[in-house]
């Protein structure tokens, strides 16, 4: 059949979309490629080498501890007999609402020299001084990475699970009417199949770690993230950061490509998931080991930096911190309800227009228009500036011209340019799930109302919108707490004064004084639960 | 009678195949075409292409003298008063019964919209759903929802794919009653796209037989039936088995004797199969006294209408191996062992000769 519209507004106003949407970061790279070589070469004699090295030290660590807790809870989880299992299985998912900085702080502050560890342990043996004992000292390079690794790694973790318990029971049964037991079977069969999965969720992890900015800043690790952002907001070198940023976007570029590379053909579709499973069996002493392993996990992914976190609100809450919460919590709101609007509508038009239009490239638009998740925060925030900085001189040389009073940086100092980059990074959240909710309506229904004399306007309003609104709330939502909860593209796009909860967050850290927004911290984890309650349903759904 | 649609050398091009090729076909008012053919042979891209869903390379489409699509221009979907019956229903799984139902009438008042309703809810007795979501109705429901819904907006024409292809095997022949009923109840003018020739038997006034983008034959199913027009139109309705035969001024030469034909009537050709449908084709009990054996017994099963045996030529007895046969269909109530050799012989008729 052929898809039943050819508008041809909405063919031209769906590739404007796609093209606004594409365009700064084509800017940012275009200008910090050509920028000059020579800017280049004096970056690689200096810093360029240093901050390569950590960046990719700190990613292979973050991704070799990941996996480590991921692989071995998701196994522990859906093949043994371990008790409390099924509490943990969500459980384990719950680490995934902590931003790492904050988990970072909290450590730091319990761990360090005057922390409270340390003071009881000197109480305890009578030790004097720092040379009198050995302590890790969590404020490096490994120290962040298990940081990020702590609550990064439910992505594994869930797409493995994922992965586990989609598999064809038959195979396994198969392999143990070979001979096999029940871990080897699990070696040799369940492991190997599920690699694909493994690799989707460890180049996520990943992708997060390149863009983290808060938890290296704070621990003072120098990575191609805080080099952008310093060289910016410090030495106000829109060219180096640019090139920085090109430089970062290219190595997120390279890890998505290996990622597609790695996937393609590796799929196992399973036909008998619901087989029931034969789980191993675990000794008391491996019983012990595995709950250990995971409640480790748990406790200190999640359960330990929540308590914290609520003690110091019990104790330093009062009126000053509420009427500072309630003032930037609603300017979070602000910009998260604008922004999660703005991606839903684009998500629904685009993802229309490839299901409905008859333009034989229609699903172009769409796939363009997400492209900017795997964007860094920072790089983003860049992409922003070096296009909407020479866009808002242009309008006020015009503006002069014309003689009208000049309108200032109405594009790049206002909420305009945190909005726009905050639509260019979610948008493929926004993308995903409406395309999911769309290709769950049979094709037959987008012929259904033309059969009975209703235009697209009707079709739309009548069957396709009531049908997709499940998939417009929880898309809407995704993208509303993840705006909520981005740091550095605010941090680095926010006009004078203006101080989100993550960015209130984000400087009261450095100021080493969290405890002043330790209710807002909370406010950020409970909406970061959100999506993770709602992945979870629709995985049990399943 | 008046001619309700028309379509004159339709073709239709999709990434460069073509799907159909030149097809002519004209429809009276209140008549049921069924639409038969094997799979990808073009017959629900000629139903997508009345509807308005597929876009015709060459060709025209006129219903009521409203040319719908000709070359130079296309009436949407929407605005050419042809109703469909999807083969999945299509109905809204978020509107109730009565919601889905006035789906096409909302530019009817209020009043008008509840009476027409209200009628279809009686004539297809779903009164007691009217207000019930479709997954809580059971197949044979949603079907006549899903007819109701289309006859709502009274379209002029109706396109049914594959209607009954959902339908537990058992329902399937009453429910093909009850519907043709009520399509002449309507006076409604219908065309339904099968790949099984029984429900066109049942269902169908006329029959068009499709394949590969082209129409083999156009008419009423028991003229198609008596008179197919050639080899592959007999050999899709499966109307009988494959004799070959050796045409000369004598008749037919076949390993089953020589038949006794007209010749004349048969013009040049020297080689052909005779369509031999089951009736026609006798077993002669006695065959050590009277008759050589000709066949012998391939394959039994058992049907209502007494065993059915497929038969093949003797290997011995075969003078010329384009002559041998196999699969000719025998129905008979004597009981045969696999491998018996048996004489049959074909009862005179109006012969049938095709080449492939």
């Amino acid at each position: 059949m052929i898809a039943l519209y050819n508008s041809k507004t909405w063919k031209l106003s769906s590739y404007i979309i796609a093209l606004v949407l594409t365009v700064p970061v084509l800017v940012m790279l275009v200008g910090g490629i050509s920028a000059s070589t020579q800017l280049f070469s004096h970056l690689w004699q200096t810093v360029l080498p240093t901050y390569l090295e950590n960046t990719l030290l700190l990613a292979f660590l973050v991704v070799l501890l990941a996996l480590i807790f991921g692989v071995f809870s998701a196994a522990i989880i859906t093949q043994t007999n371990l008790i409390f299992k099924k509490q943990l299985r969500w459980l384990l998912l719950l680490p995934l609402a902590m931003p790492a900085y904050l988990v970072a702080y909290l450590y730091t502050d319990l761990f360090d020299y005057a922390g409270p560890v340390q003071r009881s342990l000197r109480a305890w043996f009578g030790w004097q001084a720092p040379s009198d004992y050995w302590f890790f000292d969590i404020r490096t390079l490994p120290g962040a990475a298990l940081m990020l690794a702590l609550v990064l790694f439910p992505y594994i973790y869930m797409l493995t699970r994922g992965a586990f318990e989609q598999q064809d029971q038959n195979l396994i049964r198969a392999s143990r009417l070979l001979g096999l037991t029940a871990k080897q079977s699990f070696f040799k069969v369940a492991l190997p199949l599920a690699r694909p999965a493994i690799a989707v969720a460890a180049s996520l992890v990943l992708m997060e770690t390149l863009a983290d900015f808060a938890t290296v800043q704070y621990f003072a690790v120098n990575t191609l993230t805080t080099a952008i952002y310093d060289t910016w907001l410090g030495y106000g070198d829109l060219g180096a950061a640019n090139a920085l940023a090109s430089v970062l976007m290219l190595l997120v570029l390279f890890v998505v490509l290996a990622e597609q590379r790695s996937r393609a053909g590796l799929r196992h579709q399973s036909a008998r998931p619901n087989l029931s499973r034969e789980l191993i069996q675990l000794s008391f002493s491996q019983q012990v080991i595995g709950s250990i392993f995971c409640w480790t996990l748990v406790i200190f992914g999640f359960l330990l930096p929540l308590t914290l976190l609520i003690v110091m609100a019990v104790q330093y809450s009062d009126v000053a911190q509420l009427s500072m919460l309630m003032s930037t919590g609603v300017n979070s709101l602000k910009i998260s309800v604008i922004a999660a609007t703005v991606a839903v509508l684009i998500a629904l038009s685009l993802g229309l227009y490839q299901r409905l239009h008859s333009d034989k490239y229609r699903q172009f638009p769409l796939q363009i228009s997400g492209f900017g998740y795997a964007i860094p925060g920072t790089v983003l925030a860049m992409a922003m500036l070096s296009t909407l900085g020479p866009l808002d001189h242009w309008l006020n040389d015009i503006a002069e011209f014309l003689g009208f009073a000049p309108p200032g940086l109405i594009l790049s100092g206002s909420l305009f340019a945190i909005i726009f980059a905050l639509v260019v990074r979610f948008s493929a959240i926004a993308n995903g799930t409406i395309i999911s909710g769309i290709k769950q309506i049979p094709q037959s229904l987008d012929y259904a109302p033309a059969s009975l004399g209703v235009n697209l306007t009707g079709s739309l309003t009548k069957v396709h919108l009531p049908i997709l609104t499940p998939a417009i709330l929880v898309a809407w939502l995704l993208v509303f707490v993840e705006a909520m909860k981005e740091l550095p593209a605010v941090l680095l796009l926010r006009p004078f004064n203006f101080e989100t909860l993550s960015s209130q967050i984000y400087q009261l850290i450095s100021d080493e004084m969290l405890e002043q927004g330790a209710l807002g911290a909370i406010l950020i984890v409970l909406f970061g639960l959100l999506p993770i309650v709602l992945l979870n349903k629709s995985k049990e759904k399943v | 009678m008046t001619v309700l649609l028309t379509i004159q050398q339709l073709s239709i091009t999709l990434q460069d195949n073509v799907v159909l090729s030149e097809l002519d076909l004209s429809l009276n008012k209140g008549e049921i075409l069924g639409l038969v053919g094997a799979s990808g042979c073009g017959k629900t891209t000629l139903l997508n292409a009345i509807a308005g869903f597929s876009k015709p390379s060459h060709g025209k489409i006129v219903i009521d003298e409203l040319t719908l699509s000709d070359n130079n221009s296309c009436v949407p979907a929407e605005n050419r008063q042809v109703g469909m019956i999807f083969q999945d229903y299509a109905l809204f799984p978020h509107l109730t019964v009565q919601e889905n139902i006035a789906f096409g009438i909302s530019k009817l008042s209020k009043a008008e919209q509840d009476k027409q309703i209200n009628d279809l809810l009686t004539i297809l007795k779903l009164e007691e759903y009217s207000n019930s979501y479709i997954h809580q109705l059971s197949g044979g429901q949603q079907q006549r929802v899903a007819i109701a819904r289309a006859l709502a907006p009274k379209p002029k024409l109706l396109l049914l794919d594959e209607p009954f292809s959902n339908i537990d095997a058992r329902l399937r022949n009453e429910l093909m009653v009850e519907i043709r009923q009520l399509l002449k109840q309507f006076d409604m003018t219908a065309i339904f796209v099968t790949h099984n020739k029984d429900e066109v038997f049942t269902f169908a006034d006329k029959m068009a037989v499709m394949a590969q983008g082209k129409l083999l034959q156009f008419d009423a199913p028991s003229v198609i039936c008596q008179q197919p027009n050639s080899y592959q139109v007999a050999d899709f309705l499966q109307l009988g088995s494959w004799l070959p035969c050796q045409l000369d001024a004598t008749g037919a030469q076949s390993l089953l004797g020589l038949l006794d034909v007209d010749t004349v009537s048969i013009e040049q050709q020297d080689f052909a199969y005779l369509l031999v449908k089951p009736a026609q084709l006798l077993l002669d009990t006695e065959v050590a006294e009277n008759h050589k054996a000709n066949a012998q017994v391939d394959y039994i099963s058992v049907t209502e209408q007494g065993y059915h045996y497929y038969l093949s030529s003797l290997e011995s007895s075969v003078p010329d191996q384009t002559l041998s046969f196999n699969k000719l269909s025998l129905y008979s109530d004597s009981v045969l062992s696999l491998k018996q050799q048996v004489s049959v012989s074909v009862k005179a008729h109006d012969f049938l000769f095709f080449q492939k």
